[in-house]
């Protein structure tokens, strides 16, 4: 077995993506006659999709940065991290890597490393996202996880970091697949996240220590998610953005797609409605998933006690109030009723708990 | 020789009384004032002294000493220099000293002896009043200094005709003829269609004077419904137009012959700097935007874009209805109780209309900057949506301004009859006896306080704007539970609209 460095080397060099990397491994026939062409610059005939001077610019950006690295020292760096790096030699390989149309060279880990060969579902969403979004994001994942099921997300602000969340709480395997390297916390809101995934389930990353969040890299990573899934799910998402990217990537690895269904007009639920015209699966619940999977489900559809639905209301005001912000001008519009018989109204659900007051308004309350 | 002219300078937006002695005495030729004359205040020497040679007088061979008393606090501008040059001619025997006696004299002079206004007409005249009969200024200052009540004004196109009235010679020149100022036109509430809670949020901020946040995307109507608080204020009483008249005067804006009744409303940009908003400055200590709208309205659009320093330091007059502006010259307290009304959008980029496209550290910088200290001083905080295109269009007429004017007028009258200042001012002893609960109404507030979605400070402020809708509906009793839970409604809580989940 040859060893890993040249190609932890590689990784390391700046703006070098997969597509780069399988041009200079496949030009020099290994990891090792790569990065000794990239130290001596002498890259002629390699395919680097770029423009000609942009070119120059480019191999001499990676020569520089190579030589400033002592290959020898770059695994026991790691290692002292306590970062495994797995090659697809490794007993640890995740099995769906191995026939992956773009799988990654090799891949670095931090915590139970066994955890990459369970049955996962990947729960993905926005960044920006609802109130509602979030709570949806964090009872998947605690309902998928408690059942013994695996939550991959990316570790991302909103809906990815309330699923990982979920399954922390629920004490179940957690993946995180992050795009940076294992020692840059990114987002940095999220270290403690970044911890606690680590420390109770496993952190995936492409990129070596010390790399920093560049645009490019989120795809990257997106397709890591999809990969190491059985099944993806999108609770909330645009009509694009890099959620449906993760789709693309998903059914692309015949991945199942799953995406929960949200209010028609709401532009964060824009990108799950579409899928779920298209036909894919409609996820409500855990329990939706945890049936698709075909994982047995000893609870049935039991609730727990605080999902006990609110109140049963129906009146004007209650049904004037949308699950997403709703401004009072639009309430008193749509009541038809004056805004003083508004105002009690909506402050009595506020207070039995039905309606909730927000910058923008007011909204349902989410459970 | 001595001459005692009473005249009077302007420090921060209020005049103080000036006593220019000038001393002839025997010696080698020479001028000296003394008395903390500042730079324009200290050139006063070349040009009084040209006057009097331009208007054919003499200028005496001798030492010359003025000082201007008292000498403690610093003169600044040029509103001394006719007194300066009445004292020169009074202790040379030009002018007897009783034809001065009684008067004073403002103005600042041209070398060929003529006779200009200064800023700050208003409060150096009012400063006079009860020390002297009346008060001696240009023509061009004369309707401006007319306005102060209990003064006489005499005026003079120069120094040739202020002495020879002063010999009795001449009669003092007529005052200017001032045109009629056309009545101020103040935006309508007739042209807001559609917002029914909009409308109602701009009356009750009127009647209770409460400061407000509104906040929605661009176009939402926010700097219309501003615009039409001012409108539904009522006139301002003699003693406050004269206060807001002086701060104008003082501020070197133009005071058309009337005192200002409207209360004014000043919408500062955000690019502004901390001292045109606070005032101060280095040559003059000039009064600030938020003295400019001292007993008007001051509003910030686009508050999420004002630098935070300039967000911190309205903190303090908010509070105090004043502001104290320290510099090296000197300290001054400027007048600067201002109604404050916000507007902001949820997110800095509007959110533009492809939906928002601000990074996550973007907003979350934002919805810092918006939810600190100075939102919890809002009383009232509503979001107002983008109007439907049927609203704008097919809607009828909401009611106009004056109808509104009128209802809010009521509402102050009412709570002036306790006994307190505008309900905005309350504090939370006055409230106990003037704002109390019907049970049901408490312990609505009690529920909302154990959910933790309203806060002790917030029970107040929500009391507060309770007792301006009770007052508006002309109910002088507990608050209702409708009273409290529309005032509760018309507070969101503080911080950015757009949720970043972390």
């Amino acid at each position: 077995m040859t060893s890993p460095a040249p190609m932890v080397a590689l990784l390391g060099l700046p703006k070098l993506g997969p597509a780069r990397l399988r041009a200079l491994v496949e030009t020099f026939g290994s990891a090792e006659a790569a990065w000794d062409a990239v130290r001596r610059g002498a890259l002629g005939g390699v395919p680097l999709r770029t423009r000609l001077d942009a070119r120059t610019a480019l191999v001499d950006a990676w020569r520089t940065a190579a030589a400033a690295v002592d290959v020898e020292a770059i695994l026991s760096g790691h290692m002292e991290a306590g970062i495994e790096v797995l090659t697809p030699d490794s007993d640890h390989w995740p099995p769906a890597f191995r026939d992956d149309p773009e799988p990654p060279p090799l891949v670095f880990v931090r915590g139970d490393v066994s955890l990459l060969a369970s049955v996962s579902v990947a729960i993905v969403g926005t960044r920006r996202c609802t109130a509602s979004g979030t709570a949806i994001a964090r009872d998947l994942g605690e309902g998928v996880a408690s059942a013994g099921v695996g939550v991959v997300s990316g570790l991302a602000l909103g809906i990815d970091g309330a699923a990982h969340r979920g399954a922390l709480r629920a004490g179940g395997p957690v993946v995180g697949v992050v795009a940076t390297g294992l020692d840059v916390v990114y987002p940095r809101r999220h270290r403690d996240l970044w911890n606690d995934v680590a420390h109770d389930g496993v952190l995936v990353s492409e990129a070596p220590l010390g790399t920093a969040a560049e645009r490019w890299r989120f795809p990257a990573r997106n397709r890591l998610i999809a990969a190491l899934s059985r099944l993806l799910v999108v609770v909330e998402s645009g009509r694009t953005g890099g959620s449906m990217l993760s789709v693309d990537s998903a059914l692309e690895r015949q991945v199942d797609v799953g995406a929960v269904p949200g209010p028609v007009r709401a532009p964060t639920s824009a990108g799950p409605n579409q899928l779920l015209a298209d036909g894919c699966l409609v996820v409500r619940d855990a329990t939706d998933v945890l049936v698709a999977l075909g994982v047995h489900v000893p609870t049935g559809r039991a609730r727990r006690s605080s999902d006990e639905p609110p109140p049963l209301t129906d009146d004007a005001v209650t049904n004037a109030v949308a699950w997403t912000p709703t401004s009072l001008d639009d309430i008193v519009a749509s009541t038809g009723m004056s805004f003083t018989e508004v105002a009690v109204r909506l402050t009595t659900l506020e207070v039995d708990g039905v309606v909730d007051r927000v910058a923008d308004g007011y909204q349902r309350t989410i459970r | 020789m001595l001459a005692i002219i009473q005249s009077s300078s302007l420090l921060g937006v209020e005049g103080r009384c000036v006593r220019a002695e000038v001393h002839v005495g025997n010696g080698l030729p020479s001028f000296t004032m003394v008395g903390l004359p500042d730079a324009s205040c200290r050139e006063a020497r070349d040009r009084v002294r040209s006057a009097l040679l331009s208007s054919a007088y003499e200028w005496p061979m001798r030492r010359l000493t003025i000082n201007l008393a008292p000498s403690a606090f610093p003169k600044l501008g040029t509103s001394l220099d006719l007194a300066m040059a009445v004292g020169v001619l009074a202790a040379t025997g030009e002018v007897s000293e009783e034809s001065t006696d009684g008067w004073a004299f403002l103005g600042e002079l041209g070398l060929d002896g003529s006779l200009r206004p200064v800023r700050g007409v208003v409060p150096l005249v009012a400063a006079l009043r009860g020390v002297v009969r009346g008060v001696v200024v240009a023509d061009a200052a004369h309707a401006e200094a007319a306005l102060v009540p209990g003064i006489e004004i005499r005026c003079a196109p120069d120094l040739g005709r202020v002495v020879r009235a002063l010999r009795r010679e001449t009669p003092w020149s007529d005052p200017p003829a001032v045109p009629a100022p056309s009545p101020p036109v103040s935006p309508d509430l007739l042209d807001v269609r559609g917002q029914p809670v909009g409308r109602q949020v701009v009356e009750i901020a009127a009647a209770g004077g409460h400061h407000l946040l509104l906040s929605g995307p661009p176009g939402a109507g926010k700097t219309l419904l501003a615009g039409r608080l001012p409108g539904l204020l009522p006139d301002l009483d003699d003693e406050a137009a004269l206060e807001v008249t002086s701060i104008h005067s003082a501020a070197g804006m133009p005071v058309d012959g009337q005192l200002i009744r409207r209360p004014p409303f000043r919408a500062p940009h955000h690019t502004a700097s901390a001292v045109s908003l606070i005032g101060g400055g280095t040559t003059a200590m000039r009064p600030g935007e938020i003295s400019l709208a001292h007993r008007g309205v001051l509003f910030a659009d686009e508050l999420g874009e004002f630098p935070p320093t300039v967000l911190d330091a309205l903190r303090q007059p908010i509070e105090e209805g004043r502001v104290r502006v320290s510099r090296a010259r000197g300290t001054v307290a400027y007048p600067a109780r201002f109604q404050f009304v916000a507007a902001t959008n949820p997110c800095p980029c509007g959110p533009a209309p492809t939906g928002c496209r601000c990074s996550e550290a973007g907003l979350a910088r934002y919805a810092r900057r918006l939810s600190g200290p100075l939102l919890d001083r809002l009383d009232l905080r509503l979001h107002v949506g983008r109007p439907d295109a049927g609203d704008l269009l097919g809607s009828p007429d909401g009611e106009p301004s004056a109808v509104v004017a009128r209802r809010v007028l009521d509402a102050r009258q009412l709570a002036a009859t306790r006994g307190f200042g505008p309900n905005a001012t309350l504090t939370g002893h006055d409230l106990d006896t003037i704002a109390p609960l019907v049970p049901a109404a408490a312990r609505l507030l009690e529920d909302l306080v154990r959910r933790g979605t309203l806060t002790a400070r917030g029970v107040q402020r929500v009391r507060r704007v309770a007792r301006t809708i009770a007052d508006l509906a002309d109910h002088d009793g507990a608050l209702r539970v409708d009273h409290v839970a529309a005032a509760v409604a018309l507070r969101v809580p503080s911080g950015s609209g757009v949720a970043v989940a972390s």
